[in-house]
């Protein structure tokens, strides 16, 4: 599977831990497209810098909006409002370049 | 008031950021509606109107000083049809703060929404509607949901840049001086032979 990559900035008023931003990733795409789309996005963590609150997060190729919509979805990380902004995307981890 | 505005306006100027006013017009009968178009028009830069009834929204959909209309997603007696569709010359807004606070409730009304526009040809708005920074979506994201709600790519993108952008550059090209109505300006200087 083809898949692409997108670094994130997640805006909280408090300090976001990786499997919080995980659940509610995870939450928003199983309420707006269900299993078969989670599993068809197939979104997958692949590095997390609590302290630059930037996320770089993998998922198919085929389905970049319904990931941006996705994250866009998201207002709550934990227990706190939250806020989440796609910075970049590409093809390769590299081309995201330096957070 | 209208001074007040334009401190504030000024004030954001200094810093850099340019402002645009906008009046949400709610009200339930016609004659309301038309007073207040009257009374707000020549101050603020964009007047939208929550369509709380039908007719209401026949005659916000038909008005030319109407630049968007939306309805109130808790009101089940105002909807968008057909007919309203048929004879907007405004555009119709969906805001996407409605969308997060009442969830997919609200996601196939809006995806109704915008299979009636499309039908009739009704140029559709997303916008944040945020009332606070936490409501604000990036551009691309709010593209991403209109892709979600129906609209193809060129519409998505039209939805969020050109149609508001060209909301404010009309109602200032409305409001200068050298304007007389739709389509008549007044132009000054010499014509060269």
């Amino acid at each position: 599977m083809t898949r692409r990559y997108l670094r994130v900035k997640i805006c909280s008023p408090v300090t976001v831990t990786e499997e919080q931003f995980v659940q509610a990733l995870t939450a928003s795409i199983v309420k707006y497209f269900g299993e078969v789309g989670l599993s068809r996005i197939a979104p997958k963590l692949i590095r997390f810098d609590s302290r630059r609150s930037s996320v770089v997060v993998a998922f198919a190729k085929d389905h970049v909006v319904e990931m941006q919509a996705a994250l866009a979805f998201i207002r709550q990380i934990g227990e706190s409002e939250a806020l989440t902004l796609p910075l970049k995307t590409s093809g390769t981890i590299k081309g995201l370049g330096k957070s | 008031m209208r001074d007040k505005l334009e401190s504030l306006g000024k004030s954001f100027q200094d810093s850099g950021v340019e402002v645009f006013l906008r009046a949400d017009l709610t009200c339930s009968r016609r004659e309301e509606l038309l007073k207040l178009l009257r009374r707000f028009r020549p101050t603020f830069d964009i007047i939208g109107v929550r369509c709380t009834n039908h007719n209401l929204a026949l005659v916000a959909a038909r008005d030319r000083r109407v630049d968007l209309i939306f309805f109130d997603p808790a009101k089940r007696n105002a909807w968008l049809d057909d007919s309203i569709a048929n004879v907007s010359n405004a555009p119709l807004e969906l805001n996407m703060s409605v969308l997060l606070e009442m969830g997919n409730l609200i996601l196939a009304r809006f995806m109704k929404d915008v299979r009636i526009a499309r039908r009739h040809n009704m140029d559709v708005v997303l916008s944040s509607g945020g009332t606070s920074p936490f409501f604000v979506r990036a551009p691309i994201q709010l593209m991403a949901i209109a892709e979600i709600l129906g609209l193809s790519k060129q519409e998505a993108i039209k939805s969020v840049s050109t149609l508001p952008s060209g909301i404010v550059r009309r109602n200032a090209e409305r409001r200068s001086r050298n304007y007389v109505e739709d389509g008549v300006k007044i132009i000054t200087g010499r014509i060269e032979a």
